[in-house]
This record gives C-alpha cells, sequence and structure tokens, in this order.
C-alpha cells in the first residue's frame, strides 16, 4: 500500500474504516496515523493468515501465501539434485547414499546463517502444540541450528533447508508432510520474511517435538538443557551408542560447538571416525554448562575420534590420526585448565551426538534438537558473530589453530629434549671429557676407536637403563656386568677388545661424568682400578619416545591432579561459606517476616479489642504461631519463629510479652500495648496543594453554584453515613462563609463530585478559593463553576434554599474537634 | 497505587501555566532538548499535540518516539502525566 500517497483525507476515512475516530491529520500527527493504520492493517492481515494457516498445518496443501507457493515449488524442485555440495563448510561428509545415516551430518553442516533464525528460535521455543513429525523436526531443527555457521549469504541456508527437505523425502510419508514445515522453516533461513504465523506454527511443531522428546519444554537455559541432556543419557544406552554414530551427532556437536565448526573449515572424514567412540564417560554431560565456553578446548583436545563430520568439525584441526597424537601431546602442554577439561568435554561431545544415536538407533528419527537448539541458540547469541563479520571468525580460528600448532611443535621438542642425552653421532667425536693427555698419548685411529667404543658403550648402557626404567622386561637391571659389556663391545666392533681396558680406565681418569658409572663387587663402591669394575651403568638413561611421553604425561598429570585438588578444596570451602552466609540471610529475612506479621495480627487484635470490650486484649504466642503458620510447615519455622519471638520481646515496644492464664493453663501471651492512633481514616482537610491565584483559578466567581470534585471514591467508602461527614467536612472548611444553601453529595459519582450552591457569586467564590486545591483525605480536591439554571434542573430542591447552612455539632469528627465545636444549632440539611 | 514518580505528581498537582516542557513527567534533560530544537519548548505545547490526538495515550506514544529519541517507558510515562492533567484540570 503506498500509504505515503494517501491524502490527509484518504488517511482520515482509511482510519475510519478500521473504527477508529482519528483526530485531525497535520503535519505533526501525520506519521503518528500512518503508523496506526499500517497496524491497523497488519492485524487485520494476521487475522485473515491466521485463519489460513490453521487450516494446512502440516499437510502439503498449498500454502495460502504467495510467497510460500514460491518457496515450496523451488524446494520441491530443488530437492532432487540438492547434494552436500552446496554448503562449502564440511562438504566431504554427507552423501545421499544414506540418508538415514547422513541425515543428521549433512544438516549439521550446512551452515544456515541468519539472523532471523535466532529470533525464530525463540518464536520456535516459546510454541505449543504437539507434532509428530520427529525425524522432520530435527532435521530442520539441526538445519536451522547450523546457523552458527557462518554462511555468506542465505542461500546456503536455502539450499540447507531445501536439502534437509530432500533428506527427509527418503523416508516414508510421515516426511512428507513436514516438508512443508520445514519448507516454513526454510523460510526464515532463507532470510525472507515469513508470516510470524509460520514460523510460529514451525515453533510449536517443533518445540512440540522438543517435548515429546526431550520430555519437558526447553527452556532456553543451559541448566535446563543440561538437565535434559542428562535425563537424555541416563534414558540411552550407551552402549548403543558406540557403534557407528551416523545420524545426529555432529549437528548436535555442530550446534554445540559453533566455534570449533568454524575452525574447522576444510574437509572432514567422517567416516573414518566413526564407531570410533571410545569411552564415553557420563561425566561428560554433566559439564554441558562448560561446554560453550570449552568448545574450542574440545575441538583442541579431543582425544576420541569424532564420529562424523561435524565431530570432526569439533575435534580438531587435523585429520584423525594427526589428530589425535597432536590432543595427546598437547594434552602436557595444557594445564589445568585445559587438561582437565579436555577428556570430558571430548566425552562430552561425543556424547551429545551419541544422544541422538541413542533415540534414534534403527529409525533415524530426529531426535532432541531443542536442547541443542537451545544451546545452539545460546551459543549463537553468546557468541555469534553477525554474519557480517564471517571472514574475522575464520580468521580469528586460524589463529587459535596456529597458536595451538605452535604449542604442539613446542611441546614434542620439550620432549624431546628431555628424553634424549648427547646427541649421538658416528662422525668423528670431537670432544671428550678426558683432557689433553688423552689427545697426547694416543694416535689418532686409536683415538677413533677408543672413543668409538666408549660412545658406544654408553649408549648401550643409555639404552639398557632406559628400558629399565620404563619397565621393560628384557632389561632386568640396570646395570651391566663386566662380560655383558665386553661381549657386546666385541660384538660390535672387534678391534674394541684390546682398548675396552684402556677406556675403562680412562673412564675412571676422568673427572666428570661421562654418562658411565663403574662399580665394584657391591653397588656403589668407587672404583679405582680398572679390575675392580663389576658393573657399569649409564647415569643418562635414554628411554624410548614412547616410554618418555608418558613419563612426562603422568608427571603433568600428577601435577595437574594436585593443583585441581587444591583448587576444588579451595572452591568448595569457599562455596560453603558462601552458601551458609546465604542461608543465614535467607532465616534473617523469614524472621523479619515473621515479626512482621505477627505485629500485624496483633495490632488488628488490638484494634478488634477496642471496638468489642468481650475480646481479651492479649493473644497467647503459641495460638499465634499456630494461626501464622501452616500446619506442614510448623517443623521447618520452628526455627524462625523462635527467633520472631525473642526478636520480639527485645526490640518491640508496642508489645508486652507476659503470662496469663488461659482456662487454666498458664500461657506466654503477647500484648498489645500501643494506644490506637488517631485513626487516618476519618475525612479530614489536609492542606493547600497550591496557592489560588489569578492563573488557576477565574478571576470572579461566575456562579453560585460549585461542582466539586475528587472528594470521595465511591467504591472505598464504607459506612452508611459518610456522605454527611462530607458534607460536615465541607462545610467546617467554609465555616468562616455562612452562604452555602444546599449542598449535594453524588454517591454514584466515580470522581466523588459534591455539588455546592450559595447564596451568591461572591459566596462561591470565597468557597471556591477555601475548596479548590485543597487535600482532602490524600485526594486534590478541585472545584469548578456550574451554571446556575442547570444546577436547579438537577437539584429542583435546591432552588428554594436560602439558609445558609452550617457545620453541626452532631458530627464530630476528629478533624472537627481540635478547632472547633460545631455550631450550637443543629443545621438542617435540606 | 500505581507507582507515580515525583515529577508526575509535582506536574499532575497543579495547572502547567507555564511549565517548560522538562516539567513534564518522562521528559528528562535530553529529550527535553530535543523538543525543544522543534518548537515545543513548554509543557502547554504539548498538551496542544496530545489534544490534537484525542488524548489517546498510545498515539501520543508513537508520536513522542518519532519526534524525539524516547524510549517507550518515558513515553508511556509523559503520556500518562498528560492524561492524568487532562482528567484533572480540562
Amino acid at each position: 500500500m503506498a500509504s505515503t500517497q494517501l491524502t490527509d483525507e484518504e488517511l482520515f476515512s482509511q482510519l475510519k474504516c478500521f473504527g477508529y475516530t482519528p483526530g485531525p491529520v497535520t503535519e505533526n500527527t501525520r506519521p503518528v496515523y500512518l503508523k496506526k493504520l499500517k497496524k491497523f492493517r497488519e492485524e487485520q492481515q494476521q487475522q485473515r493468515g491466521k485463519g489460513r494457516v490453521s487450516g494446512t498445518s502440516s499437510s502439503s496443501t498449498g500454502a495460502p501465501r504467495p510467497v510460500r507457493h514460491d518457496v515450496r515449488r523451488l524446494s520441491s524442485g530443488r530437492r532432487p539434485g540438492l547434494k552436500s555440495s552446496v554448503l562449502g563448510f564440511s562438504s566431504d561428509e554427507s552423501d545421499a547414499e544414506t540418508p538415514l545415516k547422513r541425515k543428521g551430518l549433512d544438516h549439521m553442516k550446512r551452515p544456515s546463517r541468519s539472523p532471523h533464525l535466532q529470533q525464530q528460535q525463540l518464536k520456535i521455543r516459546a510454541a505449543t502444540p504437539l507434532n509428530e513429525a520427529n525425524k522432520k523436526q530435527y532435521g530442520v531443527g539441526t538445519a536451522l541450528k547450523s546457523n552458527s555457521f557462518p554462511s555468506p549469504d542465505g542461500q546456503t541456508s536455502a539450499s540447507l533447508g531445501w536439502e534437509t527437505g530432500k533428506r527427509s523425502m527418503h523416508d516414508p510419508e510421515s516426511r512428507d508432510e513436514d516438508v512443508n514445515d520445514e519448507v516454513q522453516n526454510s523460510h526464515p533461513v532463507n532470510g525472507r520474511s515469513a508470516a510470524r504465523l509460520n514460523t510460529s506454527k514451525l515453533a510449536g511443531e517443533y518445540s512440540d517435538s522438543d517435548e515429546e522428546e526431550v520430555g519437558g519444554p526447553g527452556g532456553p537455559e543451559r541448566d535446563r538443557r543440561s538437565l535434559e541432556l542428562r535425563r537424555i543419557y541416563t534414558s540411552g544406552p550407551f552402549a548403543t551408542l558406540v557403534d557407528g554414530r551416523g545420524s545426529r551427532i555432529g549437528g548436535k556437536n555442530c550446534a554445540l560447538n559453533p566455534l570449533g565448526n568454524r575452525a574447522m573449515a576444510g574437509g572432514r572424514e567422517e567416516d573414518e571416525e566413526r564407531g570410533k567412540k571410545g569411552d564415553l564417560d557420563a561425566s561428560g554431560g554433566l559439564r554441558s554448562h562448560m561446554l560453550p565456553r570449552k568448545s574450542i578446548y574440545v575441538s583442541l583436545g579431543e582425544d576420541h575420534r569424532s564420529n562424523t563430520g561435524e565431530n570432526n568439525h569439533v575435534n580438531s584441526e587435523e585429520g584423525a590420526s594427526g589428530s589425535n597424537m597432536a590432543s595427546v601431546a598437547l594434552r602436557p602442554r595444557y594445564r589445568a585448565s585445559y587438561s582437565s577439561t579436555l577428556s570430558p568435554q571430548g566425552g562430552y561431545s561425543n556424547h551429545i551426538p551419541v544422544q541422538n544415536h541413542a533415540y534414534g538407533p534403527g529409525t533415524q528419527k530426529k531426535k532432541p534438537t531443542a536442547p541443542e537448539d537451545e544451546l545452539l541458540l545460546q551459543f549463537k547469541r553468546e557468541e555469534q558473530p553477525s554474519s557480517g563479520s564471517f571472514s574475522a571468525h575464520y580468521l580469528s580460528m586460524f589463529l587459535l589453530t596456529a597458536a595451538c600448532l605452535f604449542f604442539l611443535l613446542l611441546g614434542l621438542m620439550y620432549i624431546r629434549m628431555r628424553g634424549s642425552g648427547s646427541p649421538g653421532g658416528d662422525g668423528v667425536i670431537k670432544s671428550h671429557p678426558f683432557g689433553s693427555n688423552f689427545d697426547s698419548s694416543y694416535s689418532k685411529t686409536e683415538k677413533d676407536v677408543i672413543l668409538k667404543l666408549l660412545l658406544s658403550l654408553h649408549d648401550h648402557l643409555a639404552i639398557v637403563a632406559g628400558h629399565h626404567d620404563c619397565g621393560e622386561q628384557q632389561y632386568a637391571s640396570r646395570s651391566l656386568s663386566r662380560e655383558q659389556v665386553t661381549q657386546y663391545l666385541l660384538a660390535q666392533n672387534g678391534d674394541f677388545k684390546d682398548f675396552i681396558d684402556v677406556s675403562l680406565e680412562w673412564i675412571i681418569r676422568a673427572g666428570q661424568d661421562v654418562g658411565i658409572r663403574l662399580s665394584g663387587q657391591r653397588a656403589d663402591d668407587l672404583v679405582t682400578d680398572v679390575s675392580e669394575i663389576s658393573w657399569l651403568e649409564s647415569t643418562h638413561p635414554r628411554m624410548p619416545f614412547t616410554c618418555r611421553f608418558r613419563r612426562a604425561l603422568l608427571t603433568v598429570m600428577n601435577k595437574v591432579l594436585v593443583v585441581a585438588v587444591v583448587v576444588g578444596l579451595v572452591c568448595s570451602v569457599v562455596f560453603y561459606v558462601k552458601y551458609r552466609w546465604r542461608r543465614e540471610e535467607e532465616e534473617t529475612r523469614q524472621m523479619y517476616d515473621m515479626v512482621e506479621r505477627i505485629i500485624d495480627v496483633l495490632r488488628t487484635h488490638g484494634e478488634a479489642c477496642q471496638e468489642n470490650r468481650d475480646l481479651e486484649p492479649y493473644l497467647p504466642i503459641p495460638h499465634v504461631r499456630d494461626s501464622l503458620v501452616q500446619p506442614q510447615d510448623r517443623r521447618k519455622m520452628k526455627k524462625v519463629w523462635e527467633r520472631a519471638v525473642k526478636f520480639l520481646s527485645a526490640n518491640e515496644s508496642r508489645i508486652r510479652t507476659e503470662t496469663q492464664q488461659i482456662k487454666g493453663a498458664d500461657f506466654m501471651v503477647w500484648r498489645w500495648i500501643q494506644p490506637p492512633l488517631s485513626s487516618d481514616k476519618s475525612k479530614m482537610w489536609q492542606g493547600k496543594a497550591f496557592p489560588l491565584d489569578r492563573r488557576n483559578s477565574p478571576p470572579n466567581s461566575l456562579t453560585p453554584c460549585l461542582k466539586i470534585r475528587n472528594m470521595f471514591d465511591p467504591d472505598m467508602e464504607v459506612g452508611d453515613s459518610w456522605d454527611l461527614a462530607i458534607q460536615e467536612a465541607i462545610l467546617e472548611k467554609c465555616s468562616d462563609n455562612d452562604g452555602i444553601v444546599h449542598i449535594s453529595v453524588d454517591k454514584n459519582s466515580k470522581e466523588g463530585c459534591v455539588y455546592v450552591k450559595c447564596l451568591s457569586a461572591e459566596h462561591s467564590g470565597k468557597a471556591f478559593k477555601a475548596l479548590h486545591g485543597s487535600w482532602f483525605d490524600g485526594k486534590l480536591v478541585t472545584v469548578k463553576y456550574l451554571r446556575l439554571d442547570r444546577y436547579h434542573q438537577r437539584f429542583p430542591q435546591a432552588q428554594g434554599c436560602s439558609v445558609p447552612l452550617k457545620a453541626s455539632s452532631l458530627h464530630q469528627t476528629p478533624a472537627s474537634c481540635p478547632l472547633q465545636h460545631g455550631g450550637p444549632n443543629s443545621s438542617g440539611f435540606s | 497505587m500505581s507507582t507515580t514518580s515525583q515529577k508526575h505528581r509535582n506536574f499532575v498537582s497543579e495547572p502547567m501555566a507555564d511549565k517548560p516542557v522538562t516539567a513534564l513527567a518522562g521528559i528528562g534533560d535530553r529529550l527535553g532538548h530535543s523538543l525543544m530544537e522543534q518548537g515545543y519548548d513548554k509543557a502547554y505545547v504539548v498538551l496542544g499535540q496530545f489534544l490534537l490526538l484525542r488524548k489517546d495515550t498510545e498515539l501520543f506514544c508513537y508520536w513522542l518516539k518519532d519526534v524525539t529519541a524516547a524510549n517507550s517507558k518515558q513515553a508511556d510515562d509523559c503520556a500518562q502525566c498528560l492524561k492524568e492533567w487532562c482528567d484533572a484540570f480540562l
């Protein structure tokens, strides 16, 4: 509608069509009325659309709206051909042959990103009625979920939606119906502005299936999600999870690890990952709330092969084995915060997809999308950059992987350094610790031989020691006997034979540690002569790589464990302290609450006693308690009650605790001893709100009749003579003005109107001045002049009044008491 | 009793006379400046606008949000204040 071309008159009339009477359409009010018109139109369309949509819930009938038609056609057109190729992200996985298995995969893979989806998700979450389209729902959900994936444009998401639609086609009829829904879903996915109805309807189905499957409305909170997930875990047998993953695992993972996904662009081989879910520990599930933050770590430190492409995404930057190694290597590098969370995280992320599996082992039911949806949604909300910063996100991911690679390399190098001793080499050994004597005593070849001998001896001993240290059985002892050494050296090189003793002697002579320790018959004997040598041992054992790794790993783990334990202790202490403190606060609050209630009860009782002299002015304490606290709460509130009683006796001055005999038994009672305040229910004048001057009152009194507004509230008045009280009050206020001849209180008026007629305009002017702008009983009174003839029309009896009224002494309100005793003559009221 | 601000109560308690537009509930310095720039320098001018819209608070809110960068709460407060003033004094 070209609402901008509407003239003022047209706008006016259009608004009138909607049954709304607009004010003048001026340049100021025009935009406002345009907005209103738009709103009216939208409402109209909504109503129309609602009727239509409800008719075509999940059937494949044509959509009433043209947009939907388009989508449908498109989707049906696309369906046959589409494959994963459309979406670049992890295009490798997913192929149509195994639709059942792959569905989740593909869905997950597809990044269908659009900011709209978030809102849609939200709406979906809020939805209602239940549908059966489990699988489809799931697919849709996952399709929607993959929102977290960066997508260059809406197209991919569109194709995603269609793809899911196509996929669902593989399944029997139940799917077909859902296609519609899917189509509807892909609506927002495509970024087209679908009617709210569509999404809400979808949302309804969606959430319903969630409800169905998850067993409860998926709340947006992560806790709830983790709760659901836990439930899912407990319900799903893990055994089934271990075998081939397939369907949705990736989806869930993807949903949960949008960041990881982004990082893992590139081909993934989900197939080999399949079925490699090793140990799933249940505790991983409980960490769900940590997952969002740790998604990156999960992706990095995944030591389980991820089953699906999505898992690949999540798992690591590299391929399967490499990442495995890398993750293992990474472990020692990362400290407490990482490693301890890595494995559970990994386990957890594995779990998540697994749970899907548990639900639909054979039937390909797309299962709980709600939890992942919500989690994903939260992810998206928290971490999701707008689709515009797509490349920025990739960049950050890239930087992250680079950093991890760096650490990995560092770790490797570190370990290698640690483990290896002196770099051996077959080349000429230039340096030796034997001093210049050595050089001078022997010729070059001899030197070489000796040195080589020593080197090989050293290496051998190192290996022996290393293996022994690692616990391998073939080397029972760390040191080798001389005979063994001799044997070995001879085996190495015949030339050595002559030089064995020489070299041993040189070792002894060497002042420093050359890496070989010589000992005599008994261990730790210092040897001074070659003949005494019986055992040789290496002081620089060289352990095999794996052994080194293991040891390093164990060391790190131990340290990490210790740190974690300490941290855990501290945390638990802190939490405990906080918890106690909170409990204390809660109890104190309850106590004060109870105290207030007691005071109220006592006060009302006291007031009741005032009126009714038959009641005892005190109340037994147990009776008060029993009337305030429900029977089932009494035990719980016992402590609170005790504290309240103590508080009252110590701090409350209006209540006196005493002992009384009631029906023969002694009771501790409370007596309310506050003298009753002057009841503020009485009507009194409370001062003027503003000074009357020319601005807010007519310059001269116009008529002798006044209408006084806001004197009372007809709903709130109690009693049967309050109108008289009001009249009295008015008369009192105008006591100096003896020109009031008629007062009439309009009992039914909402505005609390009182009509007053005066002798003359002058009198009414005085009354006006006295009354207008005063506060009466908490309400601001306003006065205005009435026309005399109208007044007489309304109150014909006033025509004949001419006797000035005076405040009566019969009805003495507290307001009047201190001021004056009412006039001695009781006035007659007309 | 509804929760009205002190400003509201002050405004509604007496005829507005020549009060500036910042005396309206919900209109602070920023919005006040914005209104004054557009020519609504006194409260009665805004009242005029309110009356033009037939004392419809919803429309008035639209208008106010249009004309200034008011948020829903501020617009609501102002509309409510004007409405009550009108109820009391018109």
